[in-house]
């Protein structure tokens, strides 16, 4: 910007005023500010949220990195959870990544399976299962890779990723070298992960998102250099100054094994991003499911099918690579849904503290307009927030925002006491006409209650018609936000079954129309925050008694179902319609 | 600025006319020889009297009114010897010698009438240097450095005796940015000037502002080699050093001519600048501490250090360093911007509580463009509906914002951004490509200009665009990078 006039200096041809001003400019630039909070609607709200965690039996805490301070940042980006039906009885059981400390492996530092007990309370069944390991971990995502009928999870790490087969008897094994997963060469830090068929040959294929090229040996220590302070505070590094992932795509070659297909594929040029959350789904509704990636501080990424084993990268043009000025953001979570009950799947996604979460409006061709603002989303940057969603929390048959938040930072609260490293959780609910609201206290402690979390997911972990929330908190045990409606509302749960498709109908687009409404859900392997909801889709429906439905299935196939019941469970089954259900089907 | 068309031109000319022209009797030419010798012989009474018959015997002839204006103009008279050359020229308009008459006349006396005049010459004689060389000077003298780089650029060697046209042709390239054509033009001023050390600071400068450290620091060599350098010339080289990657030297220096003014508040705030560079905001703040004990009074030295306080977030300490800058400084309008922007960041909630604060500093300040543009930022922020009062006094406060202050980039960039929210995609493109003008590298203008023409479906210029955008990112990651690779500790300022 060109500010001769406001020069302060006599003569100073190094134009020293000038670029003391533009930094000073940066204050207003930099830091977005939130847009005026609206008059509160002073429409109750039905959802009721309590920590349950500690009675439920989640007691082990989720270790990662220090408590009080964060060498490196390894350390500060934590790890995400599933929602996972492992042993198909209709009852959704819970999956806890871990990392571990810098000087030694606590013992309690492990990925942990909880079996839901299906009376609200869990047990761990890590060991038996086979699932304890200790390292890095990052994210996660499920589902059904080699079409057996059992859910198999894949874990990122900084380190090995791991592939886990579900043996269908409640044991997992590691099967990431036979299935050729393993990776030989310097560690590599695997960030998001989403299984998805891509080539739609029916197989489930694997993308792996990368975070930072990163060693210990290598890192530079805190307050080293210039992206290694806040606010004036040594803190932990990066990820500016440090070197870019590079992402990995995997064809399923339908034989248990994988092929890296990256560069074939297209995926090898974007080598210019910190990338973190992927999500997989068909944004442009062409029948192909699509790649976006959340990327830390660099532009995020969506890359647009070509049909033919290939993808173009198209963030920015389509509108969701960057802030509404063009600016890089801290891409963390993301959430899928359909704010606007078009029958497009929009984008929420989780930034730093200082800006505002970015809400991008879908129109229905898979491109994207920045929203955030028009939604009155952009009232809160005071968190830096990670995991979230894009779902209805109160039936109401509006989709609502929840976020979780916490700071990358102990170290600087007893310094700066305003910027405290835990947070509470954030949730805005639909206000039905575009807007939404930010709730602070109405929704429950455990909203309102702090902690530094980071993963999170969505699922009825009870079986009882609401979305509840598993939250991954670092080094503290993780909450579970039992969801308690003081009004009933009506529901309905989506269970899909492929056929030709893959079977765990990743990628399937749905569409629910109720009460002159439709509304559109995909089913994901991962969102959130390197996390994984229940894969049944819940749809909240307000008073409305019936429903119809429209599946469009990752293989082509169209079906629609009209007149469907109410708060049940329906699992459909492609070509052969709504089936029994496994286990629990209905409240 | 003197440049003249020679008299060996014109007679050149006449002698060709003369060759030339059958009408011509072998009497008419020796009238005109004893004209041209008179002339040449600085008789001009006397050509004069030679004239009066010759032109009542022929008064179509144009080389007569030429050689009467020339007559004339030697003698002083130029209003006669002007209006003889216009008399030429009804008669013959294309006649060279009376088009370099007059435009020469108009020219000494600063007139634009010479602008015709030289392009007229020019459009018959293309390669004419003089004429290129007047029109430069008169472009410049209307700041059309566009026009007048390209007319000092075909005036050849005729530049090099006027050192005053050359300083006007390297100020207008480095106007206009053209910084690597600007270093071999201020490199001849040095060269007329070698012991000129203004001269060889310019050059530096130059140099630097090319992204040419090392050379610039070898062209300030002789001003730092002496026992008592020039503080100007250890300023320049301090950015030099930085600007080369040596934040120590850089430093070291910068210090030094500290040392040596201790109450050069310039230098203190240099130091500011190199601590925000390398976010070593603590180093700044010590080091504008004891240039504010030297100089308490300092606006500069108090709004560098509320700049500094404000990245570590200490707003109260940064509003009162403002409102001290302000105090002192009525006139400067820094500290009305950045009290206006503490207000801001301080009321994050509050946005209406920041606008008050800009409308009060506006109502003293009525034409400070960035206080209108800071007033749209915040009620764009607000993300008001298009067809509210709200919206409208956002795009209100952008416009005036650019009417003071058309190259404000940032204005352009809400206004653009506002227009793109109200679907005004065709105005919204406008403003961001006035918005590139200002700064090619402009990511806010490129993304939104890429949007609006998505939106527009005129997407032929899409591909350009975002490679145009990647590389601006790429440059500032690039900036970023070298931001952080050094940082000043507070030792460092006594270094």
């Amino acid at each position: 910007m060109a500010i001769s006039r406001r020069s302060f200096l006599v003569v100073s041809l190094c134009a020293t005023a000038q670029q003391l001003f533009a930094q000073l400019q940066g204050i207003a630039t930099r830091d977005v500010k939130p847009q005026a909070k609206p008059a509160p609607s002073g429409r109750p709200f039905n959802a009721h949220f309590t920590d349950v965690a500690k009675e439920a039996g989640l007691h082990m805490p989720v270790i990662y990195g220090g408590v009080d301070s964060k060498k490196y940042i390894m350390e500060a980006n934590g790890c995400g959870c599933a929602f996972i039906d492992y042993d198909n009885d209709g009852w959704i059981d819970i999956f806890l990544l871990s990392g571990t400390r810098l000087e030694s492996d606590p013992p309690e530092a492990t990925n942990r399976l909880y079996k839901n007990n299906r009376d609200g309370t869990f047990t761990d069944v890590t060991e038996k299962a086979g699932l304890h390991a200790v390292g890095w971990a990052n994210g996660v995502c499920v589902a059904d890779y080699n079409n057996d009928g059992f859910d198999d999870i894949f874990c990122t790490y900084f380190g090995q990723n791991r592939l886990y087969r579900n043996n269908g008897d409640g044991t997992f094994t590691d099967v990431t070298k036979q299935a050729g997963l393993w990776e030989e060469g310097p560690a590599r830090w695997g960030a998001g992960c989403a299984f998805f068929d891509y080539n739609r040959d029916g197989h489930l294929d694997l993308f792996v998102s990368n975070y930072i090229r990163f060693s210990f040996e290598h890192a530079p220590a805190p307050g080293e250099n210039s992206t290694c302070n806040w606010k004036g505070i040594p803190v932990n590094c990066g990820p500016r100054g440090l070197p870019t992932g590079r992402h990995s795509l995997y064809r399923n070659n339908g034989d248990g094994t994988f092929t890296d297909v990256t560069k074939q594929a297209g995926i090898a040029g974007a080598t210019e991003s910190y990338g973190m959350t992927v999500v997989t789904a068909d944004f442009d509704e062409d029948g192909w499911p699509d790649i976006f990636v959340a990327c830390d501080s660099t532009p995020s990424l969506l890359f647009m099918n070509n049909h033919d084993g290939t993808f173009r990268e198209e963030g920015v043009m389509r509108g969701v690579a960057l802030s509404d000025d063009g600016m890089e953001q801290a891409g963390m979570g993301v959430g899928i849904g359909d704010y606007n009950l078009d029958g497009h799947l929009d984008l929420f996604k989780t930034h730093f503290i200082g800006d505002t979460s970015g809400f991008y409006r879908n129109d229905g061709k898979g491109n994207f307009d920045e929203v955030t603002r028009l939604a009155k989303v952009g009232v809160e940057t005071r968190f830096t927030s990670w995991g979230a969603g894009m779902v209805d929390l109160d039936n109401d048959g509006y989709p609502d925002v929840l976020f979780v938040t916490g700071s990358v930072y102990p170290e600087v609260e007893h310094k700066l006491p305003q910027y405290p490293y835990k947070t509470p959780r954030v949730l805005f609910r639909n206000l039905g006409n575009n807007t939404f609201e930010e709730l602070e206290t109405q929704a429950g402690d455990g909203i309102t209650t702090p902690h530094s979390s980071r993963g999170c997911a969505f699922g009825d972990f009870d079986n009882d018609g609401d979305l509840d929330v598993l939250i991954v908190n670092m080094n503290e045990p993780p909450s579970l936000l039992r969801n308690d409606m003081k009004v009933k509302q009506n529901w309905l749960k989506i269970k899909l079954e492929g056929v030709k498709s893959n079977r765990s109908a990743i990628g399937a687009r749905v569409l629910v129309r109720y009460g002159g409404k439709v509304q559109a859900q995909a089913v994901l392997s991962q969102s959130s925050y390197y996390s994984c909801n229940d894969s049944r889709l819940h749809f909240g429906l307000g008073g409305s008694s019936m429903a119809e439905v429209e599946v469009f299935w990752p293989s082509g196939l169209h079906e629609q179902f009209k007149k469907v019941s109410v708060n049940q469970l329906i699992t459909v089954r492609e070509t052969l319609g709504i089936v029994a259900n496994k286990g629990w089907s209905r409240s | 600025m003197m440049f003249v068309f020679t008299w060996k031109k014109f007679s050149g000319v006449l002698a060709l006319f003369t060759a030339l022209s059958p009408m011509f009797a072998q009497t008419a030419s020796d009238r005109v020889s004893a004209i041209t010798s008179a002339l040449s012989s600085g008789e001009f009474d006397k050509a004069l009297q030679l004239l009066e018959p010759a032109l009542q015997s022929s008064p179509k002839n144009p080389q007569l009114w030429m050689l009467r204006g020339l007559a004339y103009s030697g003698k002083g008279k130029q209003k006669a010897a002007l209006a003889s050359y216009q008399n030429a020229l009804k008669i013959a308009p294309d006649y060279l010698p009376a088009l370099e008459g007059a435009a020469q006349l108009e020219y000494d006396a600063g007139s634009p009438l010479a602008i015709p005049l030289l392009q007229h010459v020019l459009r018959l004689s293309p390669n004419d240097s003089t004429s290129h060389a007047m029109l430069a000077v008169l472009a410049y003298k209307k700041r059309d450095c566009a026009t007048a780089v390209q007319h000092f650029a075909q005036s050849g060697s005729l530049l090099d005796s006027q050192p005053g046209a050359l300083q006007e042709y390297g100020g207008c390239l480095m106007e206009l940015r053209q910084t690597e054509k600007a270093i071999p033009v201020f490199q001849k001023i040095l060269a007329s000037h070698p012991e000129d050390s203004r001269a060889r600071r310019s050059l530096a400068a130059v140099q630097l502002a090319a992204e040419q450290p090392e050379a610039a620091l070898a062209t300030l060599q002789p001003l730092l080699a002496v026992s008592d350098p020039d503080v100007s010339a250890m300023q320049l080289a301090a950015a030099a050093y930085e600007a080369n990657k040596d934040t120590p030297n850089a430093v070291k220096v910068l210090h030094d001519a500290i040392v040596k003014e201790p109450r050069n508040v310039a230098l203190y705030v240099d130091f500011a600048n190199l601590a925000m560079t390398h976010q070593s905001f603590q180093a700044g703040i010590e080091l504008m501490n004891a240039g504010l004990n030297l100089e308490p009074k300092s606006a500069d030295l108090h709004l560098a250090r509320g700049v500094l306080y404000v990245q570590m977030a200490d707003y109260e300490r940064a509003e009162s360093d403002f409102e001290k800058a302000e105090q002192l400084d009525p006139l400067q309008d820094l500290s009305a911007a950045a009290q206006s922007m503490i207000a801001e960041e301080q009321n994050q909630n509050d946005p209406d509580r920041a606008l008050s604060t800009v409308r009060s500093k506006l109502a003293k300040k009525p034409t400070d463009a960035f206080l209108w543009y800071l007033q749209a930022a915040i009620l764009s922020q607000k993300a008001p509906e298009p067809d509210s009062a709200e919206f409208r006094q956002a795009v209100q406060s952008a416009k005036k914002a650019i009417a003071l202050q058309p190259a404000l980039s940032a204005a352009h960039n809400v206004l653009g951004k506002l227009y793109l929210q109200a679907g005004e995609n065709a105005l919204a493109i406008k403003e961001c490509h006035l918005a590139l003008q200002g700064n090619p590298n402009d990511q806010t203008a490129l993304y939104h200009l890429i949007v609006a023409l998505r939106k527009t479906n005129d997407q032929e210029e899409i591909p350009d665009l975002l490679k145009r955008l990647a590389k601006a990112r790429q440059d500032a990651t690039k900036e970023e990078a070298e931001r952080n690779r050094y940082k000043l500790v507070v030792s460092s300022a006594n270094q």
